[in-house]
């Protein structure tokens, strides 16, 4: 246990000195900045359609959603870094004097959740300040957060296990697409309710609708399916880990 | 239950699909306290064993134990015992050396008061003090070499691993490197496995040679028993007129069989006679010479004894897998 705690203290601490050590951390996190502004605001009459029903006011409704995407998006950069490190050979650093290779994973994903923390409270920030109206309590947004925490843990195993198993930076787009697709055909802009269509069914399907909704939820001080919602994103974080381990074994199968 | 650290390789064997066998049912084995050379050209399968050895890659099949632990079934004591700097050094550029060194100690799960005593130790060993605070993209292919190095020693392994340390390296570079692997060996009694395609750095540094080719060893011994195996010298000769060569070819000829020379040279391995009586002959051919040179047998002759090509040269624009 000793071991695997050294080596996810090691890969983590290695990722935040790259990370907070250079400038142009800062562009990742200005997307979820970008996606709020764009939708909170140009799209901020979408609130004022009929049956829009949602007390805690269109930035908030928005809020929820940019923070889910940014911590999603927070694994999927992780998961560049972990293409990267393969690519470039450093990864064999960590596979070579790993005790415990298990260790590699976690420390990509502890090094993942300060990261996103740092991007989420950038979002939160920007959210406040531009008027964000928030009804729940604050067991409520401890809720939020936590959802959104157990997200970002799911997005970067799932960004581990492409990374190891491709072993390449193209690996990027087979990474972020994936996210993306199942980030924006969720409710974004407006309830479940109003959606129609192909779009509709889809979005019932979409595990992230039922965390995005709960989310909401939270903010809106009126918690619902809230034991469906963290089911849920335990569920995609216990199938990642095994997507990660394979991808591990692949990469060790490598050499 | 008391741990030998050697290496113990039997019938190791590494196919890739729709690839040759690069290794081909090595075997061999490494006593503690040794330098074993392994050497061969590029493509020969020192690396592919140096990654299997490392756990880095697994084998197709055949067994092979590495300080007492099976490198399938117990790859992480085989990792908790070796350091390894391989061919190309995985380092960040964006860290400093001494980040480097803090990375691998933590990774070995070292305290974090020893973690920087002993970065800073192993950095002003191999010259890094100075350079310790900038960051690796700044280093030399030298300094890289050496961090490398370094990194590989941090947990204080009974055996090191080192494949082709001191390719690309400046002749300062590689003396300044081969003293720190001899200090290792002789003074810290470190069991070092070294591949390389250098002659004189397997000569000068290995305690035993083994030599690969294809994916199979083809000679295995100390270098002076390998040397002595091939027993005789060659002699060498260059005429002052090149339009002679043949002439002295033919004249070597009486003495044993053609070796490859340099431009301008023929060469035998003498069979019969020596030096005085090879100047004789020429002297009564009346043939005139610019050079003539007498040479004990190196590795390279065991090399060219065993798979019929020269090692020197071998090596030359060809790609670098090992």
């Amino acid at each position: 246990m000793k071991a695997l705690f050294s080596v996810t203290f090691a890969v983590a601490g290695r990722q935040l000195r790259r990370f907070f050590g250079n400038i142009t951390f800062l562009a990742p996190a200005a997307f979820p900045v970008f996606f709020f502004a764009a939708f909170a605001g140009g799209l901020s009459r979408v609130g004022d359609v009929p049956g829009f029903e949602f007390a805690a006011g269109y930035t908030a409704f928005q809020f929820v959603w940019a923070l889910l995407q940014a911590v999603a998006m927070g694994g999927a950069f992780t998961g560049f870094a972990i293409a990267g490190d393969f690519e470039s050979g450093f990864a064999r650093r960590f596979l070579i004097a790993a005790p415990n290779r298990g260790g590699i994973i976690l420390g990509y994903v502890f090094a993942s959740l300060v990261r996103t923390t740092f991007t989420g409270s950038l979002v939160f920030i920007v959210a406040i300040i531009a008027g964000m109206e928030i009804l729940g309590s604050g067991v409520d947004l401890f809720g939020l957060v936590g959802l959104a925490l157990v997200v970002n843990v799911a997005a970067t195993l799932f960004g581990c296990g492409v990374a190891m198993l491709l072993r390449t930076q193209q690996a990027g787009p087979l990474i972020q697409t994936p996210i993306f697709m199942l980030l924006f055909l969720a409710p974004v802009y407006v309830p479940l309710e109003l959606l129609e269509g192909w779009l509709e069914m889809v979005a019932s399907l979409n595990p992230l609708t039922a965390i995005i909704t709960t989310g909401r939820s939270f903010i809106a001080g009126d918690p619902t399916g809230v034991p469906t919602a963290f089911l849920t994103a335990f569920s995609l974080v216990a199938v990642f880990l095994i997507w990660a381990y394979l991808g591990l074994r692949s990469a060790e199968r490598s050499g | 239950m008391e741990r030998s650290y050697g290496i113990e390789v039997e019938n190791l064997v590494r196919e890739f699909k729709k690839g040759p066998r690069a290794v081909d049912g090595v075997s061999l084995s490494v006593s503690p306290g040794e330098v074993y050379g392994f050497l061969g050209p590029n493509g020969a399968g020192k690396s592919t064993i140096v990654l299997m050895l490392t756990t880095l890659l697994p084998p197709t099949s055949g067994t092979a134990r590495v300080a007492g632990f099976d490198i399938v079934k117990e790859g992480s004591g085989v990792r908790a015992s070796i350091g390894a700097a391989l061919q190309e050094a995985a380092l960040d550029p964006f860290l400093t050396g001494r980040e480097h060194m803090n990375l691998q100690a933590s990774l070995h799960g070292l305290a974090r008061k020893e973690r920087k005593v002993r970065g800073d130790e192993l950095l002003e060993r191999v010259g890094l003090s100075e350079a310790a605070a900038r960051r690796v993209r700044g280093y030399s292919g030298g300094m890289k070499r050496r961090l490398d190095l370094a990194l590989a020693l941090v947990h204080r392994p009974k055996i090191l691993f080192l494949d082709e340390p001191t390719t690309g390296l400046d002749p300062q570079s590689r003396s300044a490197l081969w003293d720190e692997v001899a200090h290792l060996a002789r003074e810290d009694g470190v069991t070092v496995f070294l591949t390389t395609q250098y002659l004189e750095e397997a000569d000068m540094l290995a305690d035993r040679v083994g030599i690969i080719d294809e994916g199979r060893i083809v000679a295995e011994d100390t270098p002076e028993a390998l040397k002595a195996e091939i027993g005789r010298p060659s002699v060498e000769a260059t005429p002052a007129d090149f339009g002679k060569l043949d002439a002295v070819s033919k004249v070597l000829g009486r003495f044993g069989e053609a070796v490859p020379a340099s431009s301008g040279s023929a060469a035998v391995r003498l069979e019969h006679g020596d030096l005085a009586t090879v100047v004789r002959a020429l002297d009564a051919e009346g043939i005139e010479m610019a050079n003539l040179q007498l040479n004990s047998p190196t590795l390279d002759d065991v090399f060219l004894e065993k798979t019929g090509r020269s090692l020197e040269g071998s090596s030359d624009g060809e790609e670098s897998d090992g």
